[in-house]
């Protein structure tokens, strides 16, 4: 029998090796861990966080069941109603260290009340009576709650015995209140939720990046360093056909992730049991997100397998890549910091257009048509750009190593 | 058949390759034999077509390696230096590969994969996955998948590197057995005895240059040598003194 070979199109050149890369890459362990933990870590890297905040904020400030701020207070005998104020406020009185100032700087104990000599001849007197409350200011989250819960409880106090007092001269109580001040919030519970997403565009740019970066550097940086890349550059193919299937495959893995991580975030923001968060993503959601930012995809791919082409090797593939991961992140630091509203000016740049896409479809802010239609087509040109200059590195000799 | 003429190439200063021309016919076994570095690994890769020739010439079967490559490329088996296979893959997913690259699929491709493993005796690890591979194994793959598509040409860049005894006398078998098909076949390499024990042709290079080129009984007549051994060294020492 004689076998004779035929010269296939660039098209089914194409897809052999895309065949080939995506079978490749579903046997290695490390990319299929890539994305699944996507689909587990993201959420959780989120929502674990928000959680055990939301958790501990409310067990220590809910009047009921929060255990009892410890107030060290000097000279209690002084003021036996404020005392027991206090007690009624979930508050419990302890005996002071004889240097409290040293004690709170030690950190032994948060707060301390000094209750002056001059304290209950002034009360008595009607005038202002002195205590003085101590803490330390540089001391920042969980351990501010005490502080606020004492201050709380003393200006509730002082109010009281304001009110009391002006209703036994026979005043009215309002008088202390000249203006009344009411607000209404009127921000949607989706809006009120911002905060929260900022994080969202890092987490998920982060796992695009990371669920294309193996690929990359496996099929260029990794097939040069083993000394198969020159056996297929011999094959009766052009030299950018391949480069564009390894960039497919590559483009491939990194979308599969994407949409895990958007899955397992819509599944934990349906179902995860934090009260502060109400946001409904379905999957319209989750569609429109996914298909506006594929061409960051595209652009995060197509850089990967650029540098993966100029590296000489798999280790400084690596570590290249682990760096050019950081840079897309830079623009959403922008997003963070100022939290710009999407505009032209904006839009076209690749990673903060996606991260504002991401945040406003979520917020259910859809964004105007055009403003998405010059995003998606600047991260295509860019990504074209890119493309570009990496079949220029593919064509040169030095590819061989 | 391949002809190479006056082919040069240079990597910055260094000149590679430096006005190399030879002829190497179907159905004979020519053997490029040189010290390390001496160029034969930049002229296979020039006919090849992973290199372009700075100047000169080189054809295959007629076809100019330069401008149609990839009617070159159809009609060369090349076995790389390096030759690398995918590990995650099985041997006969790696060979089956590049037998699709070539337009092959089906039946045919998988009695020629049946074929090729039977006559480089690799039936036992043909269903493996690559990982763990001897370096036997791995060149019998890596063959395999050069001669997946019958070439005419064959181009072996130091084949036998790394093999031990029986895997060498192997390969010669092969290699004797595309001679006897009609291949043209061309290898490079830097042990002697291998190229005296299978060539018919033989192309000394040194320097980048053809220091001496003919059947084996020829360059003995030409260097006044009574052996091969001396011959090889003689027409490589007279080079460097002319360096």
């Amino acid at each position: 029998m004689q076998l004779e070979s035929q010269q296939i199109s660039a098209f089914k050149g194409w897809w052999i090796i895309l065949c080939k890369e995506v079978k490749d890459n579903l046997r290695d362990r490390r990319t299929l861990t890539t994305m699944g933990i996507s689909i587990i870590i993201g959420p959780l890297l989120m929502f674990g966080f928000i959680w055990f905040a939301e958790k501990t904020v409310k067990e220590e400030t809910d009047p009921v069941n929060a255990e009892p701020v410890k107030l060290a207070v000097v000279g209690s005998d002084h003021a036996p109603n404020l005392m027991a104020w206090l007690a009624q406020n979930n508050i419990e009185v302890t005996a002071a260290p004889s240097d409290p100032e040293q004690a709170i700087k030690d950190g032994q104990i948060r707060v301390a009340l000094i209750i002056e000599q001059t304290y209950p001849q002034a009360f008595i007197d009607g005038k202002s009576a002195p205590i003085r409350l101590m803490y330390d200011s540089s001391i920042t989250g969980l351990e501010q709650i005490s502080y606020q819960t004492v201050r709380n409880a003393l200006q509730g106090y002082s109010q009281q015995i304001a009110v009391l007092r002006l209703m036994a001269r026979g005043i009215s109580p309002e008088v202390l209140n000249p203006v009344q001040i009411n607000t209404s919030d009127v921000s949607t519970p989706e809006a009120r939720n911002a905060q929260i997403l900022t994080m969202m565009p890092y987490l998920i740019i982060m796992f695009i990046m990371a669920g294309g970066m193996y690929l990359a550097i496996d099929t260029t940086a990794g097939e040069r360093e083993k000394g198969s890349l020159e056996p297929l550059l011999t094959q009766p193919l052009r030299r950018h056909t391949v480069l564009i299937a390894k960039l497919a495959a590559t483009m491939l893995f990194s979308a599969l992730t994407f949409l895990f991580v958007l899955i397992g975030f819509s599944l934990a923001f349906n179902y995860a049991p934090i009260d502060s968060i109400t946001l409904d993503v379905g999957w319209a959601k989750v569609a429109t997100v996914f298909i506006f930012c594929l061409p960051f995809v595209f652009v995060a791919s197509a850089l990967m397998v650029l540098l993966a082409a100029y590296t000489k090797s798999y280790k400084e593939a690596q570590s290249y890549l682990s760096m050019i991961m950081l840079v897309p992140s830079l623009p959403l630091v922008m997003l963070t910091v100022l939290s710009p509203e999407p505009s032209t000016s904006n839009m076209w740049i690749p990673s903060l257009s996606q991260g504002l896409i991401i945040i406003e479809t979520f917020k259910g802010e859809p964004i105007p048509g055009l403003l998405i239609a010059l995003s998606v087509i600047s991260s295509i040109a860019i990504a074209i750009l890119i493309t570009w200059l990496a079949i220029k590195l593919y064509q040169r000799e030095r590819i061989l190593g | 058949m391949i002809e190479v003429s006056n082919l040069r190439k240079s990597f910055g200063k260094v000149k590679a390759v430096d006005g190399v021309s030879f002829t190497a016919q179907d159905g004979r076994i020519t053997g490029l034999l040189g010290p390390n570095g001496a160029g034969k690994s930049t002229t296979l890769r020039v006919l090849y077509t992973a290199y372009k020739p700075d100047s000169g010439s080189a054809h295959i079967d007629k076809c100019d390696v330069t401008n149609e490559t990839l009617k070159v490329r159809k009609s060369i088996g090349v076995l790389t230096h390096r030759a690398g296979i995918y590990e995650r893959l099985t041997a006969r997913e790696n060979v089956r590969y590049f037998g699709e690259l070539h337009g092959l699929s089906g039946k045919a491709l998988n009695h020629r994969i049946n074929h090729l493993a039977s006559i480089l005796e690799m039936d036992d690890f043909i269903d493996r996955r690559a990982k763990g591979f001897s370096q036997g194994q791995r060149t019998k793959v890596a063959l395999a998948r050069a001669l997946v598509h019958n070439p005419r040409n064959v181009l072996l860049d130091e084949p036998t590197n790394g093999l031990d005894v029986m895997a060498t006398r192997g390969l010669r078998e092969v290699i004797k057995r595309l001679k006897d098909e009609g291949h043209c076949v061309l290898f490079s390499s830097h042990v002697m005895q291998e190229v005296a024990a299978l060539c018919d042709e033989i192309v000394i290079i040194a320097n980048g240059q053809v220091a001496a080129h003919g059947s084996p009984d020829q360059i003995l007549e030409q260097s006044g040598e009574a052996n091969l051994e001396d011959a090889f060294v003689q027409s490589i020492g007279s080079e460097e003194g002319l360096v």
